[in-house]
């Protein structure tokens, strides 16, 4: 990725609200990416603050701030967001548009995610994780991140779009690509290719209908009951594939992470597997702490906002580790506490582009907690985690996570 | 106790759905909160007030039911 610095400050930044931030760079010894924000914090930076770095952008450090930067679209608009500044960038539907077109296939999306409609995968789930664990289980080892989280959300995708299981391989590759590659042309050939796999997806779909997301999506009308644009229906195809596949991966890991330096967590989800309240509570304090994502915005307009004047075009990251651990919303916001009752974290997003598949997200999450368990109780990290390689970006994470455990085999060797 | 909500407001993050699920359901075509029953009958008060308290867009409101 070319990473552009700006030379100079844009004239409408006053020279106070400057810091130098890189939110790419984990510095050497800073073994959790999320802390290089919470640092920002600590060291008391003003709370809406520009930096010249990753082509220069505002960031917002108060949760009702970035709340308002969700909420408020006319002010703050998530088309052709992207930071560092790369136009033109795919414009997934619905994620990459503001009302009113985003509605369009917010409408077409939102019933098949709503949390009685994600339950009807739950057998697949079940089938899908626990046949993953399988493959390690009696292993005493395993690479969370490429043994695990790296896969399961993907196949979850081809299941969504009823697309076989023997493709799970190829779909890896590309999803890796796009999230990891730093090679431009690299890139642009995977969305190429992307692109061409969903084109003809949705061409057996309209030979084949099934009962499937592809099927429901491509047969989907706007809002007076038209067909909808083909180039619409690949970019949703686009943020289907995408949206739900490196979130969740390191969400995962994180949590995985914690779990396995945490016996007492461990216990606390075993002991709750038919509690679904407080099973959920725990969860819920999971992804307060374990926020990985960092949202973009694009001022759509030249605005005033708390005293502070934004050029239109200028780039905002949402930070929501940052507004998770907000001292005035969360009572002590950086300790974990699994029984926490008030949790109004924005982990998924808040406002018109909340994550269409958050419930898809919980379950899948809450399923694997709960197979993972069954089969692998106690488990911690592997001695070596320099190897696990931390990352930062628009989400954050671990290259690996390798995990140990007691299992028959290696009793035996 | 009465419970209401502002669908201008939620966005179905259904975290009510999650903690009181007596009271509260997401419907099917826009993924919105459903108020089963505006009346919340003592035994569910509790249940009800946090689920209020942990709606992330602050869409739920809670009054006295004799209050307009």
């Amino acid at each position: 990725m070319s990473i552009s610095y700006l030379p100079s400050p844009p004239d409408h930044v006053p020279e106070h609200l400057i810091v130098d931030f890189d939110f790419f760079d984990i510095p050497e010894g800073v073994h959790d990416p999320v802390e290089i924000w919470h640092d920002l914090v600590r060291r008391g930076v003003p709370k809406i603050f520009f930096t010249r770095k990753n082509g220069g952008h505002w960031v917002f450090l108060n949760y009702e701030d970035i709340c308002e930067g969700y909420r408020d679209y006319e002010k703050f608009s998530t088309y052709q967001a992207p930071i560092p500044p790369i136009e033109p960038f795919p414009t997934v539907q619905p994620q990459g548009v503001d009302p009113p077109q985003h509605t369009v296939f917010k409408m077409l999306l939102a019933p098949m995610f709503t949390p009685t409609a994600v339950k009807e995968f739950d057998e697949e789930l079940h089938r899908r994780t626990k046949a993953l664990i399988e493959r390690f289980a009696d292993r005493g080892e395993c690479d969370f991140v490429a043994d695990y989280a790296g896969k399961l959300p993907t196949s979850m995708f081809l299941h969504l779009m009823g697309l076989p299981e023997e493709r799970l391989p190829e779909f890896l590759e590309m999803a890796n690509v796009f999230f990891r590659s730093t090679d431009d042309a690299e890139r642009k050939q995977n969305v190429t290719r992307i692109y061409a796999i969903l084109n003809t997806m949705f061409d057996e779909k309209r030979k084949n209908p099934a009962n499937d997301i592809a099927t429901k999506v491509l047969f989907g009308k706007d809002l007076q009951g038209n067909d909808l644009p083909y180039q619409d229906i690949l970019d949703c195809g686009f943020l289907l594939f995408v949206a739900g596949l490196d979130t969740v991966t390191n969400t995962m890991t994180y949590i995985w992470r914690y779990l396995a330096t945490t016996p007492s967590a461990r216990e606390f989800f075993r002991t709750r597997r038919d509690n679904t309240l407080e099973f959920l509570q725990g969860l819920e304090e999971l992804f307060r702490i374990n926020a990985v994502s960092n949202l973009f915005r694009r001022v759509a307009k030249d605005v005033e906002y708390k005293g502070v004047f934004m050029k239109k075009n200028d780039r905002l990251i949402l930070p929501n580790t940052v507004a998770n651990r907000d001292p005035r919303v969360f009572e002590n916001p950086s300790t974990i506490d699994l029984g926490r009752k008030v949790n109004v974290h924005v982990t998924f997003g808040v406002g018109p582009h909340r994550c269409v598949g958050q419930h898809l997200a919980k379950r899948e999450i809450m399923i694997s907690i709960q197979n993972w368990l069954d089969r692998i109780p106690d488990f911690s990290l592997a001695p070596n985690q320099d190897a696990s390689h931390p990352f930062g970006g628009a989400v954050m994470g671990f290259e690996n996570l390798p995990l140990v455990w007691d299992a028959p085999t290696k009793l035996k060797g | 106790m009465k419970v209401q909500v502002d669908l201008t407001k939620c966005q179905g993050h259904a975290r009510c759905e999650d903690i009181c699920p007596e009271v509260f359901a997401t419907d099917l075509v826009e993924g919105k909160c459903v108020i089963k029953n505006e009346l919340v009958p003592d035994s569910l008060r509790e249940k009800v007030t946090l689920a209020v308290r942990n709606c992330p867009e602050f869409a739920l409101k809670l009054s006295s039911d004799t209050e307009e």
